[in-house]
């Protein structure tokens, strides 16, 4: 978790008021509502949120991966001088998917080809960014192969999937993704489907593989545990919209947003036996209709009048740490965060003497 | 592989084994009058039971049964009774399989190489006008009954194009028909099912997966949606193939095609009980054979199905 990074090294992805629109059935979705983020060289972001926050369609935009129904209606995303939001044909995504920015998904089971053999799925990368041929691209194929951890590559690189374990099948996809050195890897919840042991080992992975090729890497998860192991910033998001950001410990111990208060909340480390566990009242907003004011308020129970009535702004509280919430306000009245974030507080305060 | 192949043909012979002694014995319940002609009811007794006994049909049915048996371990089929009397059954096949076989495959091959694109191309242009006219043709195609529109194409077809109305052999003309009609409802079978397995496989995480590897469009339709969306199919074509290829009752009866259609209901109809062993056995073994490549076929085009005993990992 290192502070420094974040804020010395230089912008590799800039993302402006992002909206993004998803047609379904003649009614507009607006799954994201203005989103601004700058990505760090050499960063390792999390994005936490819960189901149908916008999370994935968020970074699927940074490839042009968007479902047929959906559309990138505002906003820019900068990348290496180019405006990817601006992005017509496949054929430029085609220059940026894989080589520039990659992906790993969350399922392994499903995201290889189960007639293809492993090394020929990888080698496919590697053959279209960097145009290898034969034996120069067999051997490339072992390289990625033992990059990711796979013992015996040269007979398993002739395997199919399904001679695979769950783990070894995630490295293999983690093997694609790295295969032509993106600069950006999108890890779209890469263990959910993973039992812990496992779990635990691929993060390992990715974490040195990270160090290894200087990767800028994207954590999608629900998965606090995860966030905690991997992330150097977190940036939670609610309805289509990233409504705190800050480094890990910023936002684990000294939370701003109600929401985030609700999101920590509602972690089962933090309960107290006997005592039932925490859950976040009513459901999130219906994203077909124009959300007025915080997307948060109605299920918020410090939301203040304002909250109803207008948008509230980023308020910063350090140079890293910026949330949106009417609370951060000079004019807003003093609200004490739940017990819990007390404690969580305390517990920052004993460990990193802030 | 071998001991497998080897494996199911010894339980092929068994099922053959099987349905053709109860094929064989549910033929000597059928009435006996049927065996007799059109004059039986002039027959005296003594006339009708030396008929019955010169047929062998007096022998107890485990003796008729065991000189079949040894019949065919000759590869002898024996001969018709009343069908076209004292022929043997081979040569009455000679005749007519050739016609039937050449134009079920005819047909067949007409159904791959328009069926298969179709299926690509309405996934290809899903909900869009190549997908809807094609679905326009599958849906007719199906829903209408084949007696159907074979009669009509024959009867306008055949006018518009010039093209004559009865089969002759010699004339090439004459096969384009029924060929073309025979093909049909394959056609719209494989172009459905190719669709629906492609847009199935379309949604799937590794294609999702080669989107984000860079992977062109076309490559990824090619190489990685179709032969998952094919194996499926790829089962089913042998079986088609051979039950095609067995001929059609209708196109056959229509464009009067001298071939094996409609063989099998005539000599049911017409208590020729050794010809409806011989084409039950027929039919039985190229259902079985048909299967069994199926099998084979997927085996060879998915890694996941082996066809050792144990072993292969999940």
């Amino acid at each position: 978790m290192a502070e420094a990074t974040v804020t010395a090294a230089p912008v590799i992805l800039s993302v402006r008021d992002l909206d993004v629109k998803f047609n379904l059935r003649g009614r507009v979705l607006s799954a994201i509502r203005g989103i601004s983020l700058d990505l760090y060289q050499g960063e390792s972001l999390a994005i936490v949120g819960e189901s149908g926050s916008g999370k994935s369609v968020f970074t699927k935009t940074f490839m042009g991966l968007l479902d047929q129904n959906g559309e990138i209606a505002g906003g820019q995303i900068l990348y290496n001088g180019q405006d990817l939001a601006a992005f017509k044909t496949e054929k430029q995504w085609r220059a940026i998917r894989g080589k520039e920015i990659a992906m790993v998904l969350q399922d392994p089971m499903t995201s290889l080809n189960p007639l293809k053999t492993v090394g020929s799925q990888i080698g496919e990368a590697i053959a279209i960014h960097q145009g290898l041929r034969g034996s120069a691209l067999r051997d490339k194929v072992l390289e990625c192969l033992s990059d990711v951890g796979i013992p015996d590559p040269e007979s398993r690189r002739k395997q199919y999937p399904h001679e695979f374990s769950g783990g070894m099948r995630q490295r293999v996809v983690i093997a694609i993704a790295v295969a032509c050195r993106p600069k950006i890897l999108i890890c779209d919840e890469p263990t959910t489907a993973l039992d812990v042991t496992i779990q635990a080992q691929i993060l390992d992975l990715l974490k040195n593989l990270k160090k290894k090729y200087d990767l800028t890497t994207i954590y999608i998860t629900h998965d606090l545990g995860v966030v905690a192991n991997v992330a150097d910033r977190i940036a939670v998001m609610y309805a289509g919209d990233i409504v705190e950001i800050g480094s890990c410990e910023e936002v684990f111990y000294t939370p701003k947003h109600p929401y985030t208060w609700a999101l920590l909340s509602s972690l089962p480390q933090l309960g107290i036996k006997g005592q039932e566990l925490y859950s976040i009242q009513g459901a999130p907003p219906n994203l077909f209709t124009e959300v007025k004011g915080d997307a948060f308020a109605p299920r918020n129970p410090h939301a203040l009048k304002i909250d109803f009535v207008e948008r509230p702004p980023y308020f910063e509280v350090s140079p890293t740490h910026k949330a949106r919430t009417w609370l951060l306000d000079p004019r807003a009245p003093q609200v004490e965060p739940p017990e819990h974030i007390r404690d969580l507080q305390k517990e920052g305060v004993r460990r990193y003497g802030k | 592989m071998l001991k497998y192949i080897a494996k199911r043909l010894v339980q092929s012979v068994l099922t053959l084994f099987i349905i053709i002694t109860i094929i064989f014995c549910l033929l000597r319940l059928m009435p006996e009058e049927g065996y007799l002609g059109a004059g039986y009811d002039k027959m005296s007794e003594v006339q009708k039971e030396s008929i019955l006994t010169e047929m062998g049909l007096r022998d107890p049915v485990p003796v008729q049964l065991m000189k079949f048996y040894r019949g065919l371990l000759h590869g002898d089929f024996g001969t018709s009774w009343i069908y076209r009397p004292n022929v043997a059954i081979t040569e009455i096949l000679a005749d007519k399989a050739p016609i039937s076989i050449r134009m079920g495959l005819m047909a067949m091959g007409i159904s791959l190489v328009v069926g298969i694109p179709l299926g690509v191309l309405m996934t290809r242009f899903k909900g869009f006008i190549p997908d809807k006219l094609g679905m326009g043709f599958v849906v007719l195609v199906m829903a209408i009954p084949q007696a159907v529109y074979h009669l009509f194409i024959q009867t306008y077809l055949t006018d518009f194009f010039g093209l004559p109305m009865l089969f002759k052999e010699a004339n090439p003309m004459s096969w384009i028909l029924p060929t073309v009609s025979l093909s049909l409802y394959n056609t719209a079978t494989f172009a459905l099912w190719m669709r629906r397995y492609m847009v199935d496989e379309l949604n799937k995480d590794y294609v999702r997966l080669a989107r984000a590897k860079g992977v062109k469009n076309s490559v990824i339709m090619a190489s990685h949606v179709f032969p998952n969306a094919f194996v499926p199919l790829i089962q089913t074509i042998p079986t088609l193939i051979l039950s095609t290829a067995m001929g059609s009752i209708y196109v056959e009866s229509l464009y009067s095609v001298p071939g094996m259609g409609g063989l099998l209901v005539d000599v049911i109809q017409r208590q020729d009980n050794a010809m409806v062993q011989a084409l039950v056995l027929i039919y039985a073994a190229l259902g079985i054979i048909g299967l069994l490549l199926g099998d084979l076929l997927m085996g060879l085009c998915d890694p996941r199905i082996t066809f050792a005993e144990k072993g292969g990992a999940r």
